[in-house]
């Protein structure tokens, strides 16, 4: 992997150039009131890379909050046709936490039955990475996100080296093709300051069970109290799923147009956290109560995930813990809880 | 012995697009339930005993569908589909020759042919007849392939009987011992069995346990209390096989309904070996 180094300003009238060129749309993170969100920029001058965290991980490009499948004739059983939108699409400042989620996605769409509109998306993409500038103090990315996971989704990966620098990692080729016209410096850092600016924000929280220790301390504790004692303050709203960078679950809905005759099938987010998930034909819930639910979620990021893909489900974001309003969904809370409570 | 897995090929580029398929038959079983034969249109279904599909009506939706018929030769498969819903409604509305969107087939299989040799007893409740009778005619089909077969069903009502000619040609056949019963009867319209599916077993003759697969196809609340019932015929769990129902939406391993730990029903099921699930807590 090659280290190139290029100034913030260089690298922003870059970004501007790629705007301009309008080879692919370009994403990057903008602020939104008190908050980041990742959104179209129109100009890099929107662009906000020195941010604590977005309020929905990128996720939301390549498995679209609401999905076009299929398109039809009501009715006319002969008449669907497929859809697959997907543009040449640019993302500038991912934090590394969130590239490791999407590698996880790229594993779970790919694996078994290959899923084209998620995997054309992603295909149609350039990631630009980089490493927090910011503290969040939900977040524990740097206890459960290990070794090159990140990389694996990444094209180029920023690093702030706190001079008005960036170190860039050319990652792929085709990072390197698109970095091409950008204006570059040698890189002369070395690799300890590397490393050290990469790890310059210290996160606020920490895993209390060793990442790869969770499966074990997960299903020694299936039987815990947390569950109900947590799952009794859950208002199912299901926001942490619906912020989560490793949640992909969906539904699948029929949608007909205002004239009546044509519509489409959908997908959109769903989550096992609200109370219909596992319901089946008939009414049978396979998780009416909430503690089971909790459950779920929590063995799903820590035994299943692991147990079918060999990664962990959780990356650390913090997002849960931030938007769960009875301040139940995180997972360092819910360990803790297990731990202290023995 | 493991339950046939594999990825399963939906013949197109796009997971979710569906295959047309015809309605060749309909005819009523109960008030709501209805039989149906459909065809599709450009080849055969290439099902096996057990699998599902994703039926869709366009602008309707889509649901998933035990498949009840062995593979035939006329390309032809059949479902019974009970009206609970939209889906199930709009499909109960049509008539033969209409046309329904059709992905699959999907998930494992009862293992029909590595069960050859021994003897079969299948313990179906209720709506679960519907996947369980593809394997049941297959085997009546293929009757010297197997030694005892032993056939129970039970449903709450004589009103929810499924497939009531046969279940009558079944009753008279002298190589298979077959035994129903229903969970109650108010109108005095059954002379038969009274009470669950277990309250059968005392009855049956004796099983040996070391030369038989029990097949379970039921709702949720039978397995438990069916396994129980087998442990004391000392059946062992490599020998029991289930079929699990779930919310199966997507058919493809991805949309997380069907989830049970790590496995997904749709794919990794719906039919497994007992002894293969039994340690998943949210399994039976």
């Amino acid at each position: 992997m090659d280290n190139v180094t290029i100034s913030k300003k260089d690298f922003l009238d870059f970004v501007e150039k790629k705007i301009q060129e309008g080879d692919s749309k370009v994403i990057g993170v903008v602020g939104k009131g008190s908050s980041y969100v990742f959104d179209r920029l129109e100009s890099s001058s929107r662009l906000c890379l020195d941010y604590d965290v977005t309020i929905l991980p990128p996720k939301k490009y390549f498995q679209p909050p609401r999905e076009v499948l299929l398109r039809f004739i009501t009715k006319k059983a002969d008449s669907y046709i497929t859809e697959n939108a997907n543009e040449p699409l640019t993302i500038i400042g991912i934090h590394y936490y969130d590239l490791a989620a999407i590698s996880l996605m790229d594993r779970a769409f790919s694996e078994g039955n290959r899923d084209e509109n998620y995997l054309k998306k992603r295909e149609n993409s350039l990631l630009i990475g980089m490493y927090p500038t910011q503290a969040f103090k939900y977040r524990f990315a740097g206890s459960v996100v290990k070794g090159v996971q990140p990389y694996k989704a990444a094209d180029l990966m920023l690093a702030d080296m706190g001079d008005g620098n960036y170190t860039v990692e050319i990652v792929t080729e085709k990072g390197r093709a698109y970095l091409s016209s950008a204006v570059q410096k040698p890189f002369t850092y070395s690799l300890e300051e590397l490393e050290n600016a990469k790890k310059r924000i210290k996160d606020d929280q920490k895993i209390p069970v060793p990442i790869e220790m969770s499966p074990d301390f997960l299903v020694k504790n299936h039987g815990h109290p947390v569950w109900e004692v947590f799952g009794e303050k859950c208002y199912s709203c299901g926001s942490c799923v619906l912020v989560c960078p490793t949640c992909y679950c969906f539904d699948v809905l029929d949608e007909v147009d205002l004239d009546l005759k044509n519509g489409k099938r959908i997908r959109v987010w769903d989550g096992c956290m609200l109370e219909n998930f596992a319901t089946c034909a008939g009414g049978h819930n396979f998780r009416k109560t909430k503690a089971a639910r909790f459950r779920h979620r929590i063995f799903r990021k820590g035994v299943n995930l692991p147990l079918k893909y060999n990664y962990y489900g959780c990356v650390g974001c913090g997002r849960c813990a931030h938007a769960c309003t009875s301040s139940i969904a995180g997972p360092v809370k819910v360990l803790t809880y297990i731990q202290d409570n023995q | 012995m493991a339950i046939n897995t594999g990825v399963n090929e939906t013949g197109s580029s796009s997971l979710f697009l569906p295959e047309v398929a015809t309605l060749i038959d309909k005819r009523e079983m109960t008030d709501v339930d209805s039989f149906f034969t459909f065809k599709l249109k450009n080849r055969p279904l290439g099902h096996r005993y057990g699998q599902f599909v994703e039926l869709s009506i366009p602008g309707i939706g889509e649901a998933p569908f035990s498949i009840s018929s062995p593979p035939t030769d006329d390309h032809t498969f059949e479902m019974v589909i009970r009206k609970v819903g939209q889906v199930t409604a709009a499909i109960h509305s049509l008539s033969p020759g209409d046309v329904v969107g059709i992905r699959g087939p999907f998930g494992t299989s009862f293992p029909m042919e590595d069960l050859k040799g021994s003897s079969l007893l299948f313990v179906t409740g209720g709506i679960g007849l519907v996947p369980a009778r593809s394997a049941i005619l297959y085997a009546l089909n293929n009757r010297g392939a197997y030694k005892d077969i032993t056939i129970l069903f039970g449903c709450r009502d004589p009103g929810q009987r499924l497939f009531t000619d046969e279940l009558a040609a079944w009753s008279t056949r002298e190589d298979i011992t077959f035994m129903e019963t229903v969970d109650k009867c108010e109108d005095g319209t059954w002379d038969g069995h009274v009470g669950v599916i277990t309250t059968l077993f005392p009855n049956l003759k004796a099983i040996d346990p070391t030369d038989t697969y029990a097949i379970i196809v039921g709702p949720p609340v039978m397995y438990k209390f069916v396994i129980m019932s087998l442990h004391d015929m000392e059946i062992s769990d490599k020998r029991i096989i289930v079929s699990l129902e779930r919310n199966m939406k997507c058919g493809v391993g991805k949309c997380g309904h069907c989830q049970i730990n790590n496995l997904y029903v749709c794919q990794d099921g719906p039919v497994f070996y007992y002894d293969d699930i039994k340690l998943l807590k949210e399994a039976i």
